[in-house]
């Protein structure tokens, strides 16, 4: 087959854009509503899945599964003097070491990545984690606070943007 | 001048969770503390919503144990309603409960206590964790824990349309019912986790049990505590899951109390220290007494052994036969060896895997008699259930409307905050002496801590967090005078 030429073949990959938190918890929501925001202004595509979860540990594995690019979305809290809705964009490599967890719940995101691939299981070549920094998230409100809020349309659009772009 | 340990599972609820642990003025331990994470204004949050929304917003607690808040809620809402729910309604929500059991009781013992025995204490931290387990005991092992898991959760969402945040979640009754092509994938999955149940026991015995260390260390005092324990028990006094009377032993096993849950204000109160959010529980009709241990005490434990412990048996025959051989070696009941509730466990997940052939086989599953809809509003509902960590309270209280005007609720964690500090203590104080802590320090004390597997204000998830352990020796004036650290 002759190619035409300036056209430039990708590889298909799947993505899943997965956005974490507790909606009952303020701002610890931050991600599920980023990727409400996108369906809200985003067509999609089917190579894409947009996910919203409130889970932790173990069961990250069986969303995580299958897909060959992530993307996660989700709220942070740190010692640094950044402020409330600042982006952290982070990786696998930036979440530490291999843990031995003190409690199921323990469980974090990194070892049950390196858990899936030991397992044989097919895990994302590639990973993306867009935290967003938060000041609390011990009170029970459905609320947004306003700097965070305001990040949601922004990082919404970028990520969207991302994914037009060859992996 | 008495110095202080801080060990501070450094989470996203940062600075909420952490032992301390106090050293007198020779430099021995002298008491420990068990802080946890509070959760502000769950209360406020559900006060005029209907009721019936709350099997919806209680998982949101936990994004790792979802399922007994949502079965809890479930139950309160019965009561609230006045309203038994059918026969079938009954074994399907026991079905999804005795799978949620399997898969969060393996998922414990193959990857949060395995490293502690699997491995081994003493192993080199870079191997002691998940991995390390799977290197010991081979991929192919590794793999069936995750493909019982995989069959259990399909189970549960299957009943619940998800897992592990179920929707079902009615009065009286479940959403759907179950088809005779689905009992027989239900049965597939009861009998291949029996099997694998089996296994894991036997698993248990050849690695702990049948090395003298281990086994020295799973009877060793410093892991000891004698207190009271409370656990859900059917008509015969064995070990139910779902639904039943609370039983309360005392340390030397005879029964202290045997009450509906409905009853538990009577039986169970809270304490308020200073320096910890979490409100201690203890038994009311002894009274406060501190954190001790010993009949002196009125502290009870939850969990794996201490409902074991408190039941005169279990329900199924093959883990009956585990629990006569568990307490044969053990030497006593009840026991009060803290690393036995990883024992325990196993032998739940084979009463729980057995009671799923049970209900699998039972003609009325697939009835279609899945709701009692006779409602009537009694303003008032208590839901209890054995969570897989301890006894789980849902208290609901309404207007005329159905309107939330009170919401209460007791998890695991709570009845074993005060046991915890008293294990840590005494894992501890076999680890310091004269102010200097040995080798190994933080992770036997962790190791006292894990096999409760507690959770720290049931935050969501840990990502992308890590966990971090520090012990850190402080004098009174809160300077540091020695520190042990992990992963900061």
């Amino acid at each position: 087959m002759q190619v035409p030429h300036g056209v430039r073949f990708f590889t298909i990959m799947k993505t899943l854009v997965l956005g974490l938190g507790n909606t009952i918890l303020g701002d610890d929501g931050v991600g599920i509503c980023t990727v409400r925001e996108m369906r809200r202004v985003w067509p999609g595509d089917p190579d894409v899945e947009l996910v919203e979860a409130s889970l932790g540990g173990m069961v990250l594995l069986d969303l995580i599964a299958g897909y060959d690019r992530l993307i996660i979305i989700d709220a942070i809290m740190t010692t640094d003097d950044r402020p409330a809705g600042f982006v952290y964009d982070l990786t696998l490599d930036d979440l530490g070491e291999i843990i031995v967890p003190y409690a199921s719940h323990a469980l974090d995101l990194k070892t049950t990545v390196e858990l899936g691939k030991r397992l044989g299981y097919k895990m994302p070549a590639t990973a993306a984690i867009h935290a967003i920094k938060i000041e609390e998230n011990t009170i029970f409100r459905e609320e947004l606070t306003p700097p965070v809020a305001a990040v949601v349309p922004v990082l919404a659009r970028r990520i969207i943007a991302e994914l037009a772009l060859p992996a | 001048m008495g110095k202080r340990i801080s060990i501070n599972p450094v989470t996203r609820l940062e600075g909420h969770g952490k032992i301390d642990i106090f050293l007198d003025d020779k430099g021995d331990v002298e008491d420990a503390y068990f802080q946890v994470t509070e959760l502000r204004g769950f209360e406020r949050f559900c006060i005029g919503r209907p009721v019936e929304e709350m099997p919806r917003i209680v998982p949101n607690i936990c994004g790792v144990c979802p399922t007994p808040h949502n079965m809890a809620s479930t139950k309160a809402l019965d009561k609230v309603y006045g309203v038994e729910p059918t026969a079938t309604a009954k074994l399907v929500r026991q079905l999804q409960y005795n799978a949620f059991y399997v898969e969060d009781h393996f998922i414990h013992f193959f990857f949060l206590g395995g490293p502690d025995f699997v491995v081994g204490p003493d192993a080199n931290p870079a191997e002691r964790n998940i991995l390390g387990v799977i290197q010991k005991v081979g991929l192919e092992i590794a793999g069936k824990v995750i493909e019982v898991r995989k069959r259990c959760r399909d189970i549960m969402r299957l009943l619940g349309s998800k897992a592990p945040h179920p929707e079902g979640g009615l009065p009286g009754g479940v959403p759907r019912g179950v088809t005779e092509e689905e009992r027989t994938v239900i049965k597939g999955t009861a009998d291949y986790a029996v099997e694998f149940s089996k296994f894991a026991l036997q698993l248990f015995k050849q690695v702990v049990l049948q090395n003298p260390k281990y086994l020295d260390l799973v009877l060793d005092d410093a892991y000891s505590l004698n207190t009271y324990y409370m656990g859900m028990v059917d008509e015969n006094k064995c070990v139910n899951f779902y639904d039943g009377n609370l039983r309360v032993v005392n340390p030397e096993g005879k029964e202290r109390a045997l009450f509906d849950p409905q009853y538990y204000t009577d039986h169970i109160a809270e304490w308020v220290e200073p320096w910890t959010y979490i409100r201690l529980t203890y038994l009311k009709v002894l009274g406060w007494q501190g954190l001790k241990e010993g009949f002196g005490s009125s502290l009870y434990r939850v969990g794996p052994l201490a409902r074991l412990n408190a039941s005169k048996g279990m329900a199924t025959p093959a883990a009956q036969a585990e629990y006569e051989e568990m307490y044969a070696t053990l030497g006593m009941k009840p026991a009060h060896h803290t690393l036995a509730f990883h024992w325990a466990r196993l032998i739940e997940a084979l009463q729980a895997a057995e009671d799923m052939q049970r209900i699998a086989d039972d003609p009325l599953l697939t009835s279609k008699d899945t709701r009692n809809m006779n409602l009537r509003l009694t303003k008032k509902g208590i839901g209890c259930v054995e969570a897989a960590r301890g006894t789980l309270i849902h208290h609901y209280e309404t207007d005329d409307k159905g309107l939330l005007t009170k919401a209460n609720l007791i998890v695991a964690t709570q009845h074993n905050a005060a046991p915890i500090c008293l294990s840590v203590k005494k894992a501890a104080q076999a680890f310091v002496k004269g102010g200097e802590p040995k080798e190994g320090l933080l992770n036997m004390v962790e190791m006292a801590f894990r096999a409760y597997d507690p959770c720290l204000g049931c935050a969501t998830h840990t990502l992308p967090g890590k966990m971090p352990l520090e012990v850190v020796l402080r004098d009174r004036q809160g300077n540091v005078i020695h520190r042990i650290s992990r992963d900061i």
